[in-house]
Parts: C-alpha cells; structure tokens; sequence
C-alpha cells in the first residue's frame, strides 16, 4: 500500500515538474507539450485507433525479437561459460557485433532478412543478445565447486551438472541480462522500424515528428515504447520471483 | 568382540599409489607409494597431519582422480564416479540450496532414473535413520551445521553402498555434538556392516570408532603405521578413563609423532649445513 502510494506520488512530482518547465520556460507545443496536451492527444491517438495499431505491431516485434534473442543467448551463455575453448573462437565476434552500432547494423540486417517482420525481429533479437549471453556465462562459471565435485562424485555427466547446478545457481544472474535484456528489446524494435517498415511505434514517432510536426503524437508514441518498457520489465520481475528461490 | 568382520561390503585396495599435480610452484606430490588394504566390512579410520593428501586418498577412491602411478580398486576393479559402489560424505555437507532436503537426498537415486515415489520413499527412510525424519521439506539453510552434516550422510547412505567414504564429516561440529555424531554412526554401521573409510584429524575419534587406524606421514602422504584398535563394540562414545583406548591413542600419537620427525630430519640437516 504504502509502496504504491510513493509510485504514485513519485509519479505526480513527475508531472508536476513537467508542467513548471512548460509554464515557467514558456516553451511552445512543438518544443516542449505540456502533458495535459500530451493527454488529450492521447485521448484522440487511441479514439482513432492509430496508436493500438502501430503499439500491436512494436509489440509483436519485441515478444518475437526478446525470446528468439534470449533463448539463443542463453544457450550460448551455457556453452561459453561450460568451454574456455568456445569463448576463446566465439566470444571475439561476439563483442565486434556488440560494439559495431546497432544503428549501422540494422539497414543491413534489414536487407538480408528481406525486410519484413523477420528482419525487425532479427535486429531486436541482436540486440538482446549480448547482455543476457554474458550474464549467463558469469553465471554458470560461478557455479560453487564444491557442488559440482559432489555432482560428479554421484556420476553427473556435463548436461545433467548443467541441468541441476549450472542452471539453477546461474538464474539470479542471468535474470539481471534479462532485465537488462527486455529493455533494449524495446530500443532494437524501434531501430529496426526506422530501418524500414511501414507501421510500429517507431514509425508514428517518425509521422509525428517530421511528417505532421505534432511534437504530442511522438510524445504519446514516446509515452507507450516507456510503458511498454516498464510492463516487460515487470513481467521479467514476476518472472524472477517465480523462479528464484529465496 | 567384533561384529565387523562378517560384514557385507567390498574390499578396497590402494596399490603403491602416487598422486602429483602441477602446481604453480612446480610439480606437487601428494601422495607417494601408498599402499593399503581394506578388507570388506572393515571401518577403518586414515588420521595424519593437514595437507598430507587424506582427501586425495578418498576421491581416489571415489573414482574422482585417478592416480599418477599405480591402482586402485574395489572388489577387484577400478572405481569409476558414479558407478554405484561408493557413497561420499564431505566436510562441507555440499547441500543443493534451492533443493528440499529430501530432494538432495534423493539426488543420488535422481541420477541413476529411480521413479518418484522410490525416490521419496527411499530418502525419507535415509533421513529417518539418521535422525532428521521432521525436516525432509526444509531447505538446507533452515538446518544447522549438525543437521545439514546428518542429511549429507543420509545422502551418501541413500543408495546403500557397498563402500562409504567420510571426509572429516563432522570436523566443523562442537566437541559434545560430535561424540554423539560418533556414537550414531557406529550404530548405522553395526545395524549395516559395510566397508567404511573415515578421514580426521582426532585421534579419539579414530579410536572411538576404528577396526584399524591407518596413519599417515606429512606430505608427500605414506602409510607410517596401522593400529589395530581392539576394543570390543559397540563402544561408549566417551571412552576416557578406558586404560586400552588410552594405550591405542598412544600408540597413534607416537605414530603420529615419528611421522613429522622422519619428514624434518632433511629440513633439519639442510639447515644445519648451511
């Protein structure tokens, strides 16, 4: 109760500070909307149904792009913490397609991946990867010694070790890449729309600001992709509760 | 006198055995032309100084390490992990922490395909004999270090090996809880004789509970003499005041003793030259 008692006024300061910016700066719309404005336009983008239309096609891309991204990194999380032979080949053109910027990747990803929705999902998927292969194979290499003597001591062989020890004692940290994760599944979904396609949230950001100059569209179009950030982030914590034991 | 030599079990047998590892400081020999004889049924206690490679000596018997030079082997074959014919308490009690208590007992049936309800019905039975028969949904951080060693040991009996290995099982325990440890284990064994291996540091704890004590030199580890402990069972936990326990005890330290001095005498000489 008290919890979201703070959210709320945490979120309420928020708005506050917005509106004495407007007001006190005496910023015009295209600069900077109030968030009534921001509302009342929000009102309308979901009245006309413009703003479900290219939130469901964001959506898609993200839900398609995190899990293809996070089960591939995972599992190649599991053989780079389980081999120093499999980092030492992989983990160079691992760190070169994370430090070569998204942004140039995705026009080419785009074309290789014949620019519909497998393409923007190959991009956010990209995107995800990095994080959450890391973060699983700091975790399964943290796996306790002592434990895995044990194991083996009982005649675990490697699949089954990963199965009741490597896994299990990893998913603390590999919920961390996943959080991490879901969040720039949301930033990889926009690239990939702005490398070309023809809806999503991205696409309305772009309509809004250089089609129609109506700076409150992208700012309801902003407003979503942070919503749609924070309930996946949410979900991924329900998640972690879930699966986390403790 | 004793019940022990009817027992079921397996013999082991560890011949001239040496273990070396790479070490940073260059090539580190842990054990060295160690031999030894374990008859099926025995228990027998290994007691020597820190580092002189006792817990190589088990996981050579485990089948975790194979040995640099020479054999080891149960009933007459070499011991692989896994196969069955050893059961494995650790100092630590190596609990799995988001498993139940039953379910880390249970693991050992786990790996082998056993069904559900044998699982949990073969575990509860191995924790109900060692004493934790209440805790089996607890998770091992709700046990204390007493109870957690007891669920180790269950898991290692759960299988009912032909050979038990205890490293130093109860080292971490207070003196009291540990004499109790003692007596109870010796209950587990008279109740079902099987060839039992125990590692220490105490030296009342081996004569408490050995048929022999093997005692090693400081490392590289040699067999520097075996006592055979002759006091009829089962045995009080407390054996102060017991004028044959003293005189085994004393027999043990002076082994104990000249094992440090004949790894000196080179050191000593060393010195003394230079």
């Amino acid at each position: 109760m008290r919890r979201v008692a703070a959210s709320l006024a945490s979120f309420g300061a928020f708005l506050l500070a917005w509106k004495v910016v407007t007001v006190v700066g005496g910023l015009p719309v295209y600069i900077l909307p109030a968030p009534e404005v921001v509302a009342e336009r929000a009102l309308r983008a979901i009245g006309s149904g413009v703003l479900w239309e290219h939130t469901a096609v964001t959506l898609l891309e993200i839900v398609l792009g995190f899990t293809v991204g996070a089960i591939l990194a995972v599992l190649t999380g599991i053989a780079l913490g389980k081999s120093l032979l499999v980092e030492r080949v992989l983990s160079p053109y691992i760190v070169a397609a994370q430090a070569v910027p998204i942004l140039a990747l995705a026009p080419l990803l785009d074309i290789w991946f014949g620019g519909g929705l497998l393409a923007r999902v190959a991009i956010c998927a990209l995107i995800v990867f990095f994080p959450i292969a890391i973060a699983t194979m700091v975790g399964i290499r943290a796996a306790d010694p002592l434990l895995d003597e044990m194991l083996r001591s009982l005649g675990a062989g490697p699949a089954q070790r990963t199965r009741l020890l490597e896994v299990p004692s990893a998913l603390p940290v590999i919920f961390g890449g996943l959080r991490v994760g879901v969040t720039l599944a949301v930033i990889g979904a926009v690239v990939a729309e702005w490398a070309g396609a023809g809806s999503g949230l991205g696409i309305l950001i772009n309509i809004a600001n250089q089609g129609l100059f109506d700076t409150p569209l992208m700012f309801v179009a902003l407003a979503a992709l942070a919503i749609i950030g924070l309930a996946f982030h949410g979900l991924v914590v329900v998640a972690e509760r879930r699966l986390v034991s403790q | 006198m004793t019940s022990n030599t009817s027992g079921s079990g397996l013999d082991v047998g560890i011949d001239a055995v040496g273990v070396r590892f790479a070490s940073p400081a260059g090539p580190m020999e842990t054990l060295d032309a160690f031999s030894l004889e374990v008859p099926a049924g025995s228990f027998t206690v290994v007691i020597g100084p820190n580092g002189c490679g006792k817990s190589t000596l088990l996981r050579l018997v485990a089948g975790l390490l194979d040995p640099t030079v020479g054999a080891v082997r149960i009933g007459g074959t070499a011991p692989r992990a896994g196969d069955g014919r050893v059961g494995i308490a650790f100092q630590q009690p190596r609990l799995v922490p988001w498993r139940s208590v039953l379910d880390n007992v249970a693991l050992p049936l786990e790996l082998t395909g056993a069904a559900a309800d044998e699982r949990a019905r073969r575990a509860t039975e191995a924790l109900e004999r060692v004493g934790l028969g209440g805790v089996a949904h607890l998770r091992p951080r709700e046990l204390s270090g007493g109870m957690a060693q007891r669920a180790g040991l269950a898991r290692a009996l759960v299988t009912e090996p032909p050979v038990l290995l205890l490293d130093e099982p109860f080292s971490a325990l207070d003196a009291l809880t540990r004499e109790t440890f003692d007596a109870e284990l010796q209950r587990l064994w008279l109740d079902r004789p099987r060839t039992v291996i125990l590692v220490t540091h105490s030296v009342s704890e081996a004569v408490a509970l050995a048929d022999r004590v093997v005692v090693m030199t400081p490392r590289p580890g040699r067999v520097a003499r075996v006592v055979a402990v002759d006091l009829p069972r089962p045995r009080p936990a407390d054996l102060t005041g017991n004028a044959r326990a003293a005189e085994i005890a004393a027999e043990v330290r002076s082994a104990l003793a000249s094992g440090r001095a004949i790894e000196l005498r080179p050191w000593l000489q060393a010195e003394v030259l230079a």
